[in-house]
């Protein structure tokens, strides 16, 4: 298991924006899903160890992010998209992606490679050394998405990442993270359910900070038919089927 | 003629662009991975944004008129003037109110606080250095604008206002809030200071005011503000308290 | 990847090679325009490669040649076949890989020839090159000229870079070229090398 959370918990102030949170994950891809609050980025921001849980037991990658050398490891293993990525104008493609491939201590000799190949995987080759000021808010997501796995992440988190993307370009990226998948655990956050529904294995949602379900996209949709989920396509109502569930319940 | 089926030349575009877009580091980051022994906390430090060129030249020239007035008009400016070049200097090396991919940098292998403490060593180095130049251009200059005191003892003061600078700017999570803090409090205390020291009647010149805030009873105070700064820049960097 | 994918986000009319190349001598150089060249000219430049080497072997070639058009398209001359330039590179590479396995050199078509180009495949193999070489030039009174085949050909130096290290002028270098090829034909038993020019004459300027 690259994941084990036990009971997870975070507060702010009295807000709790993750409640009691149990969830565990090997290789492969995981869709987390839900509304706006429910959750979804302070637990991505829990795994990618930049947020501590208020309790609760977290393990990734079998370590403890408690523990600095842990940490270290962990982070160097971890690729992160956060939902709103900021980019240093002046930099080119190239310049960005290498930058934070040397954050993640990707041995030197190595991380020309490394960002040679993750710049082709998200199809940037021509723009290669283009400054990020001259690039589309499609294009600097994909500079996000290569910087996210140039150091081959077996725990990879993507915050929204298809934000922006055209629909060529969300295709490609669910190859991307299917291929990802085979060897590492993939967690993408979206609200985007045909992202889900293409590239996930297995899907979680989340509503008011707990997870409401966990199963795969037709475990979803027959939720959907067994409910009465509103919506235009099978994924979609089971999705709606499951939260107004969730809200009746508490 | 098309590729035979058992060669991958994607993967041979891949090596070639890997040396075609390969960056070569300038001697200057070489030495600073050499002593510092990691790659990305040097590219961290030549990519501080209070270290790039156009910010030093700006800071070297507001010290150079400093000097001038040192030299030129007898007022002692460089000691007045260097803490708060230097305070904004840190204010602006890291943190999120400068890095647009802070929450992304926080989540890296290189620790957060390491690259913290190197870029803020890095700037206060620079700028006490710029500061040092600016004030031995002045030496020769009229007796009473040439003392060790004026010359030297802004060091401290500049170190004291660096430390609240950061703390502040680290707290909360602000370059713009540090920095104004940091030019604020040295405001007052040179109005303090001058205020306090000035003989009754008389009003205060660049010279009787840098005297004041440099003056050596002043040391302790500073050398505890700054260990009390430290400490708070220590505990708000703190894993604990993660980004939010 | 780079090969199948269609060009996207490039709207660059269709450039002739011999542009390309320029581009990519320019200034910094304009990998772009690298690329291209690598997408028209990787796959048949594999395929012949592929005739004497395994694929990994393929690879590394292909690598260290477009390397090498990287760093030196600046001493191409626009008067020939792009692609025999690259052949050339190509084949060189080759030699040096296995010289470096202390290998004998593969049999390797020894005419530049590209999908193009009119240029007859030549039956020489660049091991019956050597050994016609060795045959026309050996002796003590071929020095000279199996000085210069060796820096110019084998090693593939600029005109102007063996004319420096044999201590001769550029046109001494030339007449012992001249002599080195008629001796070589000669040799070769006036074997067909399908064009009167030569395998070398697109590379670097005349010789």
């Amino acid at each position: 298991m690259n994941i084990e959370l036990s009971d997870i918990t975070r507060k702010f102030s009295r807000n709790v924006a993750v409640d009691g949170v149990t969830l565990d994950a090997g290789p492969g891809v995981l869709g987390l899903l839900g509304p706006n609050g429910a959750g979804k980025t302070s637990l991505l921001r829990m795994l990618a160890t930049i947020l501590p849980p208020s309790s609760g037991q977290l393990t990734l990658l079998g370590r403890d992010p408690r523990k600095p050398a842990d940490r270290r490891e962990i982070r160097r293993r971890l690729g992160y998209l956060p939902q709103s990525l900021g980019y240093y104008p002046s930099f080119t493609v190239v310049e960005f992606i290498e930058y934070f491939a040397l954050l993640k201590e990707v041995p030197p000799h190595l991380v020309p490679k490394a960002v040679a190949a993750a710049v082709e995987k998200v199809d940037l080759g021509p723009r290669a050394k283009s400054k990020l000021r001259t690039l589309s808010g499609g294009m600097l997501r994909r500079v996000g998405i290569a910087q996210a796995i140039v150091n081959e992440p077996q725990l990879a988190l993507f915050d929204e990442p298809t934000a922006g993307l055209d629909p060529e370009q969300r295709v490609a990226f669910r190859a991307l993270i299917r291929d990802l998948g085979q060897t590492a655990t993939v967690i993408v956050s979206t609200h985007l359910v045909e992202d889900v529904g293409a590239a996930c294995s297995e899907v979680a949602l989340m509503s008011d900070g707990k997870v409401v379900f966990r199963g795969t996209p037709q475990e979803l949709t027959a939720r959907g038919e067994a409910g009465q989920g509103v919506g235009d396509a099978p994924l979609e109502r089971g999705y709606s089927a499951i939260l107004s569930a969730a809200r009746a319940a508490s | 003629m098309t590729a035979p089926d058992d060669v991958d030349l994607d993967r041979v575009w891949t090596s070639v662009a890997a040396e075609v877009w390969r960056r070569h580091p300038s001697r200057l980051e070489r030495t600073a991975t050499r002593l510092l022994r990691s790659p990305g906390l040097a590219r961290a430090l030549l990519t501080t944004p209070s270290l790039l060129f156009p910010w030093l030249i700006a800071s070297a020239v507001i010290l150079a008129i400093g000097a001038l007035a040192q030299v030129g008009a007898n007022q002692p400016l460089v000691g007045l003037l260097a803490p708060v070049v230097a305070a904004v200097g840190i204010a602006y090396a890291y943190g999120p109110g400068i890095d647009p991919a802070w929450e992304l940098a926080c989540s890296c292998a290189v620790s957060d606080r390491l690259v913290l403490l190197t870029r803020s060593v890095a700037v206060f180095a620079v700028n006490a250095a710029l500061g040092l130049a600016a004030s031995a251009t002045t030496l020769g200059t009229r007796a009473e604008t040439h003392t060790a005191q004026l010359t030297f003892g802004w060091l401290l003061p500049m170190t004291a206002v660096c430390a609240l600078t950061l703390a502040v700017a680290v707290a909360f999570r602000s370059a713009a809030v540090g920095a104004g803090a940091g030019v604020a409090a040295w405001i007052v205390v040179v109005l303090a200071r001058g205020a306090f020291t000035a003989a009754p009647g008389t009003s205060s010149t660049a010279a009787s005011l840098a005297t004041a805030v440099t003056d050596a009873n002043l040391y302790l105070p500073y050398l505890a503000a700054a260990v009390l700064c430290a400490a708070v820049v220590y505990y708000a960097t703190r894993p604990q308290r993660g980004i939010q | 990847m780079v090969v199948n994918r269609s060009r996207t986000e490039c709207n660059r009319r269709v450039m002739d090679d011999d542009e390309l190349i320029a581009r990519v001598a320019s200034g910094d150089g304009d990998d772009t325009a690298l690329r291209e060249l690598f997408t028209r000219h990787a796959p048949w430049l594999a395929a012949r490669l592929r005739g004497a080497l395994p694929p990994e072997d393929v690879e590394d070639v292909l690598q260290e040649t477009f390397i090498a058009v990287w760093k030196n398209a600046k001493t191409y001359q626009p008067q020939g076949a792009p692609a025999a330039w690259l052949w050339v590179i190509a084949r060189n590479q080759a030699a040096l890989l296995l010289r470096k396995r202390g290998q004998p050199a593969a049999p390797l078509p020894g005419e530049a020839a590209g999908p193009s180009t009119d240029f007859a495949e030549a039956a020489l193999t660049r091991a019956h090159l050597d050994a016609a070489a060795a045959l026309a030039l050996g002796g003590p009174d071929r020095a000279e000229e199996r000085e210069v085949w060796r820096l110019l050909y084998v090693e593939d130096r600029p005109v102007a870079e063996v004319a420096k290290l044999t201590g001769v002028p550029e046109g001494t270098v030339k007449s012992r070229a001249h002599r080195a090829r008629r001796l070589l034909r000669a040799a070769l038993g006036g074997a067909p090398t399908g064009t009167h020019t030569g395998p070398h004459a697109t590379e670097g300027g005349t010789r």
